[in-house]
């Protein structure tokens, strides 16, 4: 028996059509604060563009971006959840479901391995063919399922890094680096202003990981110092929305620091997410 | 502001007019393409696209998809876009339409031929009611890669890259 999977499937759904389609409060405050402080016409009219579309998309449940993403789920399950195989199977039928319903983009490359890196067989017809990589799994309090989806666009994957940082054990070595990296993302990435991800720890695997976990439970609307000195050093490269000029590159930092290794090296892994995300959206189920 | 409002076929004239920084609306016939397509596109004779319908004089070529999830604009740095730039403004595109930063070489390229850059937000939604119809021009096998022929109402844009001026450079020396 266990949690039913059936509601894990339909609340799965719902949430990646949720995360496809709207902005979480988070990014409309991250949005009202740069309006605030930008002076610069194109500017305006980039973050106003961003905030009219985000409306029309909530409204009729349109997809924000035609680009609809790369499913992602982080799952968190209950020490006492009565969870199992059954129930894994019902959240990838979930996305499935919600990309239908969204609807996804039709963007899976047909083909065994090589036809499908040289994208020689085509495109499947069919939202649903979108699969998701691996989940992330963390164990919580509690009896219940919370599943978080998110929906990772190609363009800010561009331009994502992970990368070792030589930190001479002084945190603004690494706060230096990280911005570098940011001001070089956001002078090349259309899609800005951004939200900047950033997850720092001791292997690749986990430095992405933490990164994917701060597009996920980061907050918009609070911001730790950390995270204002990351913003202040990439806006005063002065790139401004979709690279037209302006203060606002950057919304916000979402930063996730892992336990760390005794080394002089760090490993970060940077991703400077579009105007419209982190397009994510959790339910929880019990 | 006040957008200049051009419609396809547009005149080199028009192009002219221009400047980086004017926001834009464009209307008309325009084609939407993008990694998959836009090389087989720069390897065809005129006469081979002509017999499909296509004519590149005074187009305008959005570097989108067009799916069920709508339209919205891709990175146009990606390599197999930006190398169609320049043999494509050659032919008589006269707006190339996308997203991101472009090279010097673009830069020039664009120049020399009498083209432009704009690029837009990712407004698919906001672009809905704009997009009056779509079809398949060339290539339908790439899916919603292939060259797609679109009939648009008043895209909104602001122009990047004009008369060998770029405002992503206008940015970095500021910066």
């Amino acid at each position: 028996m266990g949690i039913s999977s059936e509601k894990i499937r339909e609340a799965t759904a719902e949430a990646l059509v949720r995360a496809g389609s709207s902005f979480t409060p988070g990014l409309r405050a991250a949005y009202a604060r740069a309006l605030e402080v930008e002076t610069d016409e194109r500017s305006l009219w980039a973050m106003r563009q961003f905030l009219e579309n985000a409306d029309v998309a909530e409204r009729r449940t349109l997809p924000l971006c035609d680009d609809t993403g790369i499913p992602h789920v982080l799952l968190e399950v209950g020490e006492f959840a009565e969870f199992g195989g059954a129930q894994l199977g019902a959240i990838t039928e979930g996305i499935a479901e919600g990309l239908r319903r969204l609807p996804g983009r039709p963007m899976a490359v047909l083909g065994d391995e090589l036809q499908r890196i040289e994208q020689s067989q085509g495109l499947s017809l069919h939202s649903e063919d979108v699969i998701p990589p691996a989940f992330s799994v963390k164990r919580i309090p509690g009896d219940r399922v919370r599943i978080t989806v998110l929906l990772l666009g190609g363009g800010p994957e561009i331009r994502a890094k992970t990368y070792r940082i030589f930190h001479k054990h002084r945190m603004e070595t690494v706060v230096d680096e990280v911005a570098q990296w940011g001001i070089e993302a956001v002078r090349e990435l259309g899609c800005t202003p951004a939200v900047v991800a950033v997850g720092l720890g001791r292997t690749h695997f986990e430095a992405t990981s933490l990164m994917l976990e701060a597009m996920a439970r980061g907050d918009l609307e609070r911001q730790t110092p950390l995270e204002l000195q990351i913003t202040e050093k990439i806006n005063a490269g002065g790139s401004g929305p979709l690279g037209l000029g302006g203060r606002v590159s950057v919304l916000a930092t979402l930063v996730n620091i892992g336990p760390q290794r005794a080394s002089g090296v760090r490993i970060a892994s940077v991703r400077t997410c579009c105007g419209i995300e982190p397009r994510r959206a959790t339910v929880e189920v019990g | 502001m006040n957008p200049v409002r051009v419609e396809t076929p547009i005149s080199p004239e028009a192009i002219a007019g221009l400047h980086v920084g004017d926001f834009l609306e464009i209307s008309g016939v325009i084609y939407a393409g993008r990694d998959a397509v836009l090389p087989k596109i720069v390897a065809m004779s005129d006469a081979e696209l002509a017999a499909r319908g296509i004519h590149l004089e005074g187009s305008v070529i959005f570097h989108t998809a067009v799916s069920v999830a709508g339209v919205g604009p891709t990175t146009s740095s990606k390599l197999e876009i930006e190398e169609s730039i320049a043999p494509l403004s050659a032919r008589g595109v006269r707006i190339h339409l996308g997203k991101g930063r472009l090279k010097a070489d673009t830069v020039q390229a664009l120049h020399a031929h009498g083209s432009l850059f704009a690029v837009t937000t990712p407004s698919t939604a906001l672009l809905t009611d704009r997009i009056l119809s779509t079809e398949v021009a060339a290539f339908p096998e790439l899916g919603m890669e292939a060259l797609y022929r679109v009939r648009v109402d008043r895209i909104p844009a602001v122009v990047a890259i004009l008369h060998g001026n770029s405002i992503f450079e206008q940015q970095t020396q500021r910066g």
